[in-house]
């Protein structure tokens, strides 16, 4: 055996410990981070109870402002929010 | 992207070393999410393989320089299931001593060589699996191994192991 021969089998030698697997909870630990967040029961009725009060809210608001004024609130507010909540989400993952 | 999550794994425990399973586990499933995330940006300007096993090469790096001063590198462990056949005291001693200084060794080798050698030798991956973890040719795999093993041959030497 030359010394090359010597050094391959040292190394298999000193290598020879089992090859670690991935647990076997690895695809749902994934799977979990990997799905969209469901809200529960409760958070869908938080939400819808609060998107109610906040319409209920700005239309209470702008009843006395000009069409123009509301249509410029409506065009500035709901791309800010779309924004907001978009990066809100890519903060959360 | 499910078959990749095997070799993704296993290039992050070739770059850690033994002693890391759970946090090559760990950079397998931050990679994962990673991909799964920015899969659109990908521009396909590579193979969608070579992307992912580069985005975990360099998630193993930043993860290896946190863990390595955390616990001894050389694990005992690991030599003792090696097997051994039945021979006197001293030849398991000797073998022993020789083990844990070639493991040693290997884990002061540059990260490519130390990732090529565990790939090779403790997972049995082959040439071509290497190459594409590694994303360089089989020819430029076979030539860090050839360095590698000289390079392991001089430190030993250094150690007094020079029987080799």
């Amino acid at each position: 055996m030359n010394s090359d021969e010597r050094l391959d089998q040292l190394l298999r030698d000193a290598m020879a410990a089992a090859a670690p697997q991935l647990s076997p909870a690895f695809d749902a630990r994934v799977m979990q981070r990997v799905r969209p967040h469901r809200l529960t029961l409760v958070g869908r009725m938080v939400i819808a109870v609060y998107t109610a009060v906040a319409a209920g809210m700005v239309v209470w608001l702008m009843r006395d402002l000009h069409m123009v004024s509301i249509a410029a609130a409506v065009g500035i507010g709901v791309p800010v929010a779309a924004a907001v909540s978009s990066y809100g989400r890519r903060l959360l993952r | 992207m499910r078959r990749y999550r095997e070799p993704v794994f296993r290039l992050a425990v070739s770059i850690l070393g033994q002693e890391f399973a759970p946090e090559a586990e760990d950079i397998a499933q931050d990679v994962m999410l990673r991909v799964h995330h920015s899969l659109r940006s990908f521009r396909g300007e590579s193979r969608l393989g070579s992307w992912i096993y580069r985005i975990a090469f360099n998630q193993a790096l930043n993860v290896k320089v946190r863990v390595r001063y955390s616990r001894p590198h050389v694990s005992d462990q690991v030599l003792e299931t090696t097997p051994s056949p039945n021979r006197g005291p001293y030849d398991q001693l000797r073998d022993h001593r020789r083990q844990q200084a070639v493991v040693a060794c290997v884990a002061e080798l540059p990260e490519v060589y130390q990732s090529a050698l565990r790939l090779h030798y403790w997972l049995g991956a082959s040439m071509s699996d290497i190459a594409v973890m590694l994303d360089a040719p089989e020819n430029t795999v076979k030539s860090y191994l050839h360095r590698a093993r000289r390079l392991l041959h001089a430190m030993l030497a250094e150690r007094g192991f020079d029987e080799l």
